[in-house]
């Protein structure tokens, strides 16, 4: 066995967070940024598929995080759907507003792409606000259950006695249940970057005419990757709304799109590994600044500043990212390693 | 009623359409949105104010000095913002120019607070708020001719700068094509920066209008008004300045009577649908050129 000191960080470090929350130390306030920055995880990972690996602007990203938390809350308080249903479907409605917002409008130009998507999220706040018959508008949407495993099906045909119904109290259960969806959406983000897919993507993102001449039909692609993104943040949305139990139209306002755009964007565009990283600075950079700008005396929203900063600064001297995608995977190519060593050997 | 809600609805138009023109321009000149022009004509209203209260200059100065320092933020933005990405795809320019939107509009808020304020009245002369005008039901105010006559002399100068003179030439040469103009000897970046320096302090006349014209300004302004303003130059084409001109005053209009007769709850959602229904069923605009991707 030879694991690296890096390595062995790595996964020490990734022990520790597994299992941070079983400490008697643990705070809830810890927990709770950790959730959230779960949330945002997979978030930044939904968003990166469209100007990562796309190579399209997308502004209104939250607008599907807000479809999908008004899906799960409004289905949970009106048919008292379990979260195992209502996150497919939570994710098949924003795959719909997907397509039907993307087919239309990915034809043109990306800059009129951004905006259109800027105006929807827009219009979906303000559906949001003043339909008040559905959603209560800025009164918000109290009440929805949290998530609630029910296995009494299971138990009791093994054993008549047996209960097995688990509801999530506290942040712990949340906690888990957020790793789960981090490491699901990982998986699929990674499988889909590898795949067919994924190669139609960057192709299109790094010459859309030589993708379009090799067959790659440009509009289908660009609409699946705008609805699975779409779907994507749809499961955040409903992950969201069982996990606070109240939701409200000023948490999808454009300043979350934005966020979550800056935490892709320094993570590296096109590089889903890197966003993860991204969500986890931003969310804990915004915490610490939410704390230090009101001592200052400065209003808390003044922290974008420091995030539209980030933006400029990253697109000017670090445009990839801080982990570039293309360049590390080449350089943990097998094939390049041993032909440098050849070279390096023969010279 | 009806008349009352074409004329402000009129009013906001030519409002609208000075911003618009802005974005066309620049966006003719250098393929990209500049999100951030909605924060330059926040920006003038706020520089108007200070310079009011600080300075105690009259109302007239101020306008010709807050223009002039508009033009020059513009000019910096072009500078240090955009012109080191000319080369980058247009998505990093699109990520930087929403960036810098950010990043002025936190500033403002961190210089001038979030809340929002009012603007001077006792600086502006006394007539203004006088009705000027009146038929039926309606009544025109002298603020409203003033806009009006303002916004339109604007218009005609802009155009006048565009189709006859050298500079205009070059800004035209230039949105046709980029390298073509420089082999002709423009001196490309300085047109572009021109182009900013125009479009700003178009932008920072509409931004005092809007202070005076509504009493109110707050660093959030910019946004809103901006993303209107550009559905106004994408509705009328964009690229071209007479659409944005007539983009904005139907935009205008098709708000107010829209709040006034539907919803006004979804007055600020007008603007998002009518710029959605362009870009998907028209998107070259009323006066534009074609814009779908062919390829």
């Amino acid at each position: 066995m030879n694991i690296s000191l890096k390595t062995a960080l790595k996964y020490l470090l990734l022990g520790a967070v597994l299992l941070y929350p079983l400490f008697a130390f643990s705070s809830e306030y810890v927990l709770h940024v950790m959730v959230l920055i779960m949330v945002y995880m997979v978030l930044a990972m939904g968003l990166n598929i469209v100007p990562g690996f796309c190579g399209l602007l997308d502004l209104g990203y939250v607008g599907f995080y807000g479809i999908g938390a008004y899906t799960a809350g409004l289905l949970t308080i009106h048919f008292g759907l379990s979260f195992w249903v209502i996150i497919p479907l939570a994710a098949l409605n924003g795959a719909i507003w997907g397509v039907l917002l993307g087919a239309p409008t990915l034809r043109l130009t990306g800059d009129y792409f951004a905006i259109v998507t800027f105006g929807f999220s827009e219009l979906v706040v303000l559906f949001l606000t003043n339909e008040i018959w559905l959603t209560r508008g800025p009164l918000g949407l109290p009440g929805i259950d949290p998530v609630i495993i029910d296995l009494t099906w299971l138990s009791t045909l093994i054993h008549p006695e047996w209960i097995w119904y688990w509801e999530f109290i506290g942040l712990r259960p949340y906690f888990y249940l957020g790793l789960i969806m981090v490491a699901l959406v990982y998986v699929i983000m990674s499988r889909m970057e590898d795949s067919r897919l994924g190669r139609a993507w960057f192709a299109i993102r790094e010459d859309s005419i030589a993708a379009s001449s090799c067959g790659v039909n440009l509009l289908t692609y660009k609409v699946i990757g705008f609805a699975i993104s779409a779907a994507i943040g749809a499961v955040g949305g409903a992950f969201l709304a069982r996990w606070t139990m109240f939701l409200s139209p000023d948490m999808f306002k454009f300043w979350e799109s934005f966020l979550i755009l800056c935490m892709v964007v320094l993570g590296g565009l096109g590089n889903f590994k890197g966003s993860l990283a991204g969500a986890a600075v931003l969310i804990a950079l915004g915490e610490i600044l939410r704390i230090v700008l009101p001592q200052l005396g400065l209003p808390t929203e003044t922290r974008f500043l420091a995030y539209g900063l980030i933006m400029v600064l990253m697109m000017r001297f670090k445009p990839m990212g801080f982990f570039p995608a293309i360049a590390t995977q080449s350089q943990k190519n097998p094939i390049l390693i041993k032909l440098k060593k050849e070279l390096g050997s023969s010279s | 009623m009806f008349e009352q809600q074409l004329i402000n609805g009129l009013t906001l138009g030519m409002i609208y359409a000075l911003i618009a023109v802005g974005y066309t321009m620049v966006y003719g000149v250098i393929q990209l949105i500049n999100f951030a022009h909605g924060e330059i004509f926040m920006l003038s209203a706020f520089l108007a104010v200070t310079f009011i209260t600080v300075f105690g200059l009259p109302i007239y100065v101020v306008i010709f000095m807050t223009m002039g320092c508009c033009a020059l933020i513009g000019v910096m933005l072009d500078i240090f913002a955009y012109r080191p990405l000319r080369q980058s795809p247009r998505l990093a320019a699109l990520i930087t120019a929403i960036g810098m939107s950010i990043f002025l509009q936190n500033l403002a808020m961190i210089i001038w607070g979030s809340r929002p304020r009012p603007f001077v009245q006792e600086a502006l002369p006394a007539f203004l708020r006088t009705p000027a005008l009146s038929f039926g039901e309606a009544t025109v105010s002298w603020l409203q001719l003033t806009i009006f006559g303002t916004a339109s002399l604007l218009m005609i100068i802009l155009f006048l700068i565009i189709n006859k003179t050298r500079v205009g030439t070059a800004m035209r040469a230039l949105s046709q094509n980029r390298t073509g103009a420089a082999l002709m000897g423009i001196n490309v970046n300085r047109v572009i920066s021109f182009t900013f320096a125009l479009g700003s302090s178009m932008g920072a006349v509409a931004g005092i209008m809007v202070a005076i014209y509504y009493n109110t300004l707050y660093p959030t302004m910019g946004y809103v008004a901006g993303v209107k303003a550009f559905a106004a130059a994408v509705l009328g084409g964009i690229g071209s300045v007479p659409g944005a001109m007539i983009g904005g005053i139907i935009l205008g209009i098709a708000e107010a009577l829209g709040a006034g007769y539907i919803s006004s709850l979804y007055r600020d959602g007008i603007a998002y649908a009518v710029m959605i229904a362009v870009i998907i069923f028209r998107p070259s605009g009323i006066l534009g050129k074609s814009t779908v991707e062919k390829v």
